[in-house]
């Protein structure tokens, strides 16, 4: 039960530099030339200022007016470079920053995909669904814009105040008057932005997870006339997320104040200093003019660094969660994966728990030979769901082993269990995208012809011709929606192609409702065909039809053996069959096998 | 948009005087340098520099409360079209949902409407940047009157540029979100269906379908940072130049003695400054672009026609009272149809108050293939409550006594025939469909999710849909055997349709999820996580349906609310349910014979007509029926 809701890792900082540096070493080289540019294109634009302050001196020297010409051509040849370097360097620097961001993304996706089910469940689903989308765009837009902008305005920053203490050290000593200030509110601010955007976070989570669960269950709402409870929960997150943006504005308007304080000591710093040198003979007037050139052309790199610091931390938690996740261990492959060979399962000495001292398995032994079919049947709640996902190796067994064939599931590689053993369960899931593309997950090299045979083998290749475009018609999410029968015959035709020894259908047929478990039941027939079975069913005519029954109650297995024995012997599945057909006038259909 | 003019108004003031006040920074610097510096005057030196701080004062303080009104504005406005979005999706006649995904309506919520929202800033800074520009030429203008026609007239052809050079980035990064979108949205996919990729094995398989959408998104990306790199690289440039020119009349005004070296300090500092503002304008049109296309995403969710009820009584953007019920929750009756709701008036009293006594006649399950249906046929009609139950040689008597057509199985006269039926107080009614989709055509017209055609339900007499949708439903309540759980702990999931202070416990006993509560952890207080997903599925199942027996309604309509249990446990809900609705109206809506069992009438429906009727056991002598119900 996930009552005990345990998040998903989140990285520490060492972590992130190493996983980061890892990421980035192959592209070393592109990010030392990214850095060249951009310190060349700040250097550059340092040289406006002097260039400004020579024609100020030239005019106070009275040399004419034709003697301003060669700075001023001297700004012009600036313009040109400074904006070469500013096209390439933003080119150079999205090209670095967006492959590591690639990289980081992909191996996120990788480790989520690789993930314990159980441990994805136990986080709760929204965990990683807003990890793999708020945080991947959260990072990804300050990779696009905070990065930049802030290498940018700290290195024209550091230039700038290197500049003035080229024309004298005593404007730089100005200048640095107002960086108390600077330090100080930096500091303040960023202390007291962090928890504010934590709770932003959490809220708009919250917003973002009633506003899916509502849009998932409209039809529910509406039935059971939920929508004011919706409405107002729905409001009131609106609300607050409403409320803490006004907070964080709040901070940021207090944040400028202080550095428009900071400015103003500054450049009356420099003025002042700028009156006492020029009055001492110390320096010229151009060169005045260019110190409070630069520092007034402080003021937005300076603001804009504070800025983009702060919504580095808004990045840096969206960056924690994602590395926290990429950098998870595989789970460890087999270093001598076996090769399965043979059909049967074997199950000894089972147990398994979701919540600790609620036994969901308890000490199973199941076998299933070669091409057998066995139908595992048991009150709801009874652990056959349970007990199907760890045969098919979904879910990790708390202990106890599992055989497929002569090999154990646990020293399988991902390939080797793939082919060894698929589960459908009655959750369809049509993926998104073309529905070749779909198909192709189960087999990624099959040809167009193998995808509409595997279609055509489990009933579904008229439908399948008959889409707009065939098989290239975009299904799932945003595209053509398949309705329920038709998902689950796409699940038996990924099964077909996947082409598994043992096949584990946990009620497949169960979700399309009873009259059209019927079309269904036959296309599960044709994907169990040849395989070893393992069917889940409350529908007790697929018991019938099966070789043999084993019943599971309270998470034991009770009674085992072929249907009719176990009718003749008079308990729990007696019980069972004595329910089931004596509602059906004590005389089931035939069978879809016999 | 219109509500918040007036700070939008304010905002751009404020910003405004901010913007103007940052201009005025360089001018006082010039002013200083000539005034103090060149002069040598400590006094001037001290009252220039104050009048510098009340600059600052001034300008960080419009700064301060500009950003607050705009910010303000933006956050509850953000707010106020989400609770609009929400309320159109939650409008009980429905509608706003058609055609798009829980994600999908999801995202229009929140990140569209936050776009829209942005405006309530990007105007007002907009505002600024114009104001910004035109004090700039002012100021140059009296500086200087070349000087300022030069700025006045250079800015144009500037903005221009600007633009020009927006545009095709503008296409570009509309191309590039949508790649990352798309790579987004497949990660996204691919984790909500993990489940059924770890069934079949697909991890790798799907790790590397996430890997190609990245690169192809990466190198879309990569595209329109080129584009970026020329657009912010050409607007370096030609500010730039822009400076050299005013370098260049400047210098050489000053050099000519028209503008001292202090004016061409400001000229040259307004220049620069001048820069900011331009680049707000790009900054700006894009905001602008975003959010119209997120305006019309937000319109058409709010503009969606409702399912039931004729478009005239339409929901207006938005004009869902808090109650959820619009202006006129009446839908027009359609032609021929009399009773309440013909006139658009409310019927008095309560439908819930009734005795419950719902009737369906000439529902039709199959929408008629093109041309509207010939309404003669609905002639005199055996009443259904007189028919003789069950006579498997034929049992078509419904469609045979009026079949004036011979063609009932071509789809174009489909439209002629219709399902008749009764749900009275007492012992539960059911409907077996041999085909799902006539189940579910009639279970959409009892939840009032659909309009009834030109057939004709009454609740006590009165037209189903003479009442607001809302209403109707808490009269008849259609539980779906799919239905959704909400998070909350099982009892709050049991009580969520039910009053306050009833009981769960009978409602539980019944659905046998009396038995559920008993074997999870903390019992009724068990958190049910998103969707349930933390219950197996008869559990799940079984909580629905104490939920839907909880809601007490005067009629019940339950659709296959037993196809995830097991045969035991499906005997002892079909007697519990049977017994906690004795002296209700309930309507079964299943192919389930335990059920079907605890069922007075059976109305058996094939191809979308009333096939044959009559008790289970009757029934089963049909092989039709018989093939159905025990498949
Ligand atoms: N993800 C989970 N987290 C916690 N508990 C779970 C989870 N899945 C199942 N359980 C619990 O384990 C028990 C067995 O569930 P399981 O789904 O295996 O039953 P089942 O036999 O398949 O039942 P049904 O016939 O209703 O599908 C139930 O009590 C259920 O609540
Ligand atoms: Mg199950």
């Amino acid at each position: 039960m996930s009552t005990h809701t345990v998040l998903l890792p989140v990285a520490s900082g060492p972590r992130i530099r190493a996983v980061l540096g890892e990421l980035s070493r192959p592209h070393r080289g592109s990010a030392a030339v990214a850095v060249v540019v951009l310190v060349a294109g700040a250097a550059v634009s340092l040289l406006v200022a002097p260039l400004l302050g020579e024609i100020v001196d030239r005019v106070a020297r009275r040399q004419g007016a034709d003697a301003v010409l060669l700075p001023v051509l001297g700004l012009a040849g600036i313009a040109v470079v400074q904006g070469l370097l500013a096209a390439l360097g933003v080119a150079l620097t999205a090209r670095f920053c967006e492959t590591l961001l690639a990289g980081l993304r992909e191996r996120f996706v990788d480790r989520a995909l690789h993930l314990p089910q159980a441990r994805i469940e136990s986080a709760g689903a929204g965990d990683l669904t807003s990890r793999v989308t708020d945080d991947v765009s959260a990072v990804s837009d300050s990779v696009r814009e905070a990065v930049p902008e802030l290498a940018r305005a700290a290195l024209m920053v550091a230039l700038t105040l290197v500049a003035l203490a080229v024309l004298d050290w005593r404007f730089l000593l100005a200048a640095l008057l107002a960086s108390p200030i600077q330090v100080w509110t930096a500091r303040a601010f960023l202390g007291r932005s962090e928890p504010l955007y934590t709770a932003q976070r959490i809220a708009g989570g919250a917003q973002q997870q009633h506003l899916l669960d509502t849009a998932a269950g409209l039809s529910t709402v509406r039935a059971l006339r939920l929508h004011d409870r919706h409405a107002t929960g729905i409001a009131e997150r609106a609300a607050e997320v409403a409320r803490l943006a006004v907070a964080v504005v709040r901070l940021h308007t207090q944040l400028f104040a202080r550095l428009n304080l900071a400015e103003f000591i500054g450049l009356a710093a420099v003025l002042v200093t700028g009156f006492w040198l020029v009055g001492s003979g110390a320096t010229t007037i151009g060169t005045a003019s260019a110190a409070a050139l630069y520092f007034v052309n402080l003021f937005t790199p300076i603001n804009v660094v504070l800025f983009q610091l702060d919504a580095a931390q808004t990045a840096l938690a969206g960056l924690r969660r994602l590395v926290g996740v990429a950098d998870l261990r595989r789970p460890p492959e087999p270093d001598e994966p076996a090769t399965v060979r043979g059909a049967r399962v074997r199950v000894r000495g089972l147990t398994h728990h979701y919540v600790e001292g609620h036994p969901v398995l308890t000490d199973v032994d199941l076998d299933v030979a070669p091409g057998e079919r066995v139908a595992l049947v048991g009150a709801s709640g009874a652990g056959k769901s349970t007990l199907a996902g760890i045969v098919a190796g979904v879910h990790a067994a708390g202990s106890g082993t599992v055989e497929i064939g002569d090999a154990r599931l646990d020293d399988l590689d991902a390939d080797g269990r793939r082919r060894a053993v698929t589960l459908v369960t009655q959750e369809s899931h049509v993926f998104a995208g073309p529905l070749a593309g779909d198909l192709r997950l189960a087999r990624p090299d099959a040809s167009d012809d193998e995808l509409l045979a595997a279609l055509d083998r489990v009933g579904a290749g008229g439908w399948a011709r008959a889409l707009p475009d065939g098989l290239e018609t975009v299904v799932g999410d945003g595209g053509h929606r398949l309705p329920v029968v038709a998902a689950q015959q796409l699940a038996l035709a990924r099964v077909v192609l996947t082409d598994p020894r043992v096949l584990v259908l946990d009620e497949a047929t169960a979700e399309a409702g009873s009259a059209g478990a019927r079309a269904l039941e036959e296309s599960a027939e044709a994907a169990l065909a040849g395989r070893s079975g393992l069917v889940v069913a409350h529908r007790l005519t697929q018991a019938a039809a099966a070789d043999r029954v084993v019943v599971l109650d309270a998470g034991r297995v009770v009674e085992e053996g072929p249907h009719d024995d176990l009718v003749a012997a008079g308990d729990r599945y007696a019980r069972l069959w004595e329910a089931w057909t004596g509602a059906r006038g004590g005389e089931p259909a035939p069978s879809p096998r016999s | 948009m219109l509500a918040y003019r007036g700070r939008i108004a304010a905002g751009g003031v404020l910003f405004s005087t901010h913007q103007a006040g940052e201009a005025l920074v360089p001018l006082l610097v010039g002013v200083v340098i000539d005034r103090a510096v060149a002069a040598g005057d400590p006094v001037a030196l001290a009252g220039w520099l104050a009048v510098l701080a009340l600059d600052f004062l001034v300008l960080s303080y419009a700064y301060r409360f500009g950003a607050r009104q705009s910010w303000y504005a933006e956050a509850w406005a953000d707010a106020r079209l989400r609770r609009q979005v929400a309320g159109r999706l939650l409008d009980p006649r429905g509608g706003g949902e058609t055609g798009r995904l829980p994600g999908e309506l999801t995202g229009i919520a929140v990140s569209d409407a936050k776009r829209v929202a942005e405006l309530q800033v990007a105007l007002p800074i907009l505002i600024a940047g114009v104001a910004a520009v035109a004090v700039t030429a002012v100021t140059l203008l009296a500086i200087d009157l070349s000087l300022g026609l030069l700025i006045l007239l250079g800015t144009p052809p500037l903005l221009w540029v600007v633009q020009l050079v927006v545009k095709p980035l503008e296409k570009r990064s509309g191309a590039e979100q949508e790649r990352a979108a798309q790579a987004a949205g497949t990660a996204a996919d691919l984790v909500s269906g993990l489940r059924v990729l770890n069934g079949i094995g697909a991890r790798p398989a799907a790790v590397r379908r996430y890997r190609d959408s990245s690169r192809q998104a990466l190198g879309a990306t990569l595209r329109a940072t080129r584009a970026e790199g020329g657009f912010l690289g050409t607007v370096q440039l030609a500010n730039g130049l822009f400076l050299a020119v005013i370098a260049l009349v400047g210098g050489r005004a000053a050099a000519n003695g028209d503008i001292t070296v202090g004016q061409l300090v400001s000229a040259v500092g307004l220049a620069q400054f001048l820069i900011g503002p331009l680049q707000m304008f790009g900054f700006v049109s894009a905001r602008l672009a975003q959010a119209r296309a997120s305006a019309a995403r937000i319109a058409a969710v709010l503009s969606a026609p409702p399912a039931v009820g004729a478009p005239e009584d339409g929901v207006a953007p938005g004009g869902v009272g808090p109650d959820g019920v619009g202006p006129d929750g009446v839908a027009p009756g359609g032609a021929g149809r009399d009773g309440a709701g013909r006139d658009g008036a409310l019927p008095d009293g309560d439908p819930a108050a009734g005795p419950g006594e719902l009737s369906v006649r000439g529902l039709r399950l199959r929408r008629p293939a093109g041309g509207s249906g010939d309404r003669s046929e609905r002639r005199s009609r055996v009443d259904p409550a007189t028919l003789e139950a069950g006579d498997p040689g034929d049992g078509r008597h419904d469609g045979d006594d009026r079949s004036s057509n011979d063609g009932r199985h071509s789809t174009g006269r489909l439209g002629s025939d219709g399902v008749d039926l009764d749900v009275r107080p007492g012992a539960p009614t059911a409907l077996v469909a041999a085909d799902p989709e006539d189940a579910a055509a009639l279970l959409a017209v009892l939840a009032r999710e659909s309009g009834p055609g030109d057939g004709r339900v009454t609740l006590d007499g009165v037209p189903l849909d003479a009442w607001p949708p809302e209403v109707a439903r808490g009269a008849v309540l259609v539980a779906a055997h799919d239905a959704h759980l909400f998070p909350g702990s099982l009892r709050d999931n049991v009580m969520a349709g039910a009053p306050e202070t009833a009981d769960p416990e009978p409602a539980m006993a019944a659905a046998a999820a009396d038995q559920v509560a008993q074997t999870l952890p903390d019992g009724h207080d068990t958190d049910v996580s998103a969707r349930g997903r933390s219950l197996s599925g008869g559990q799940r199942q079984r909580i629905a349906l104490a939920r839907a027996l909880a809601a007490d309604a005067p009629v019940l309509v339950l659709h296959d609310p037993t196809t995830a249990v097991d045969a035991v446990t499906e005997t002892r809900i079909a007697e519990g349910l049977a017994a906690h609705r004795a002296g209700r109206s309930t309507l079964l809506v299943t192919t389930s014979p335990a059920l079907l069992g605890q069922a007075g009438t059976v109305t058996f429906v094939v191809d979308g007509r009333v096939h044959a009727r009559g008790t289970h056991a009757e029934l089963m002598a049909d092989d039709t029926y018989r093939a159905v119900v025990t498949a």
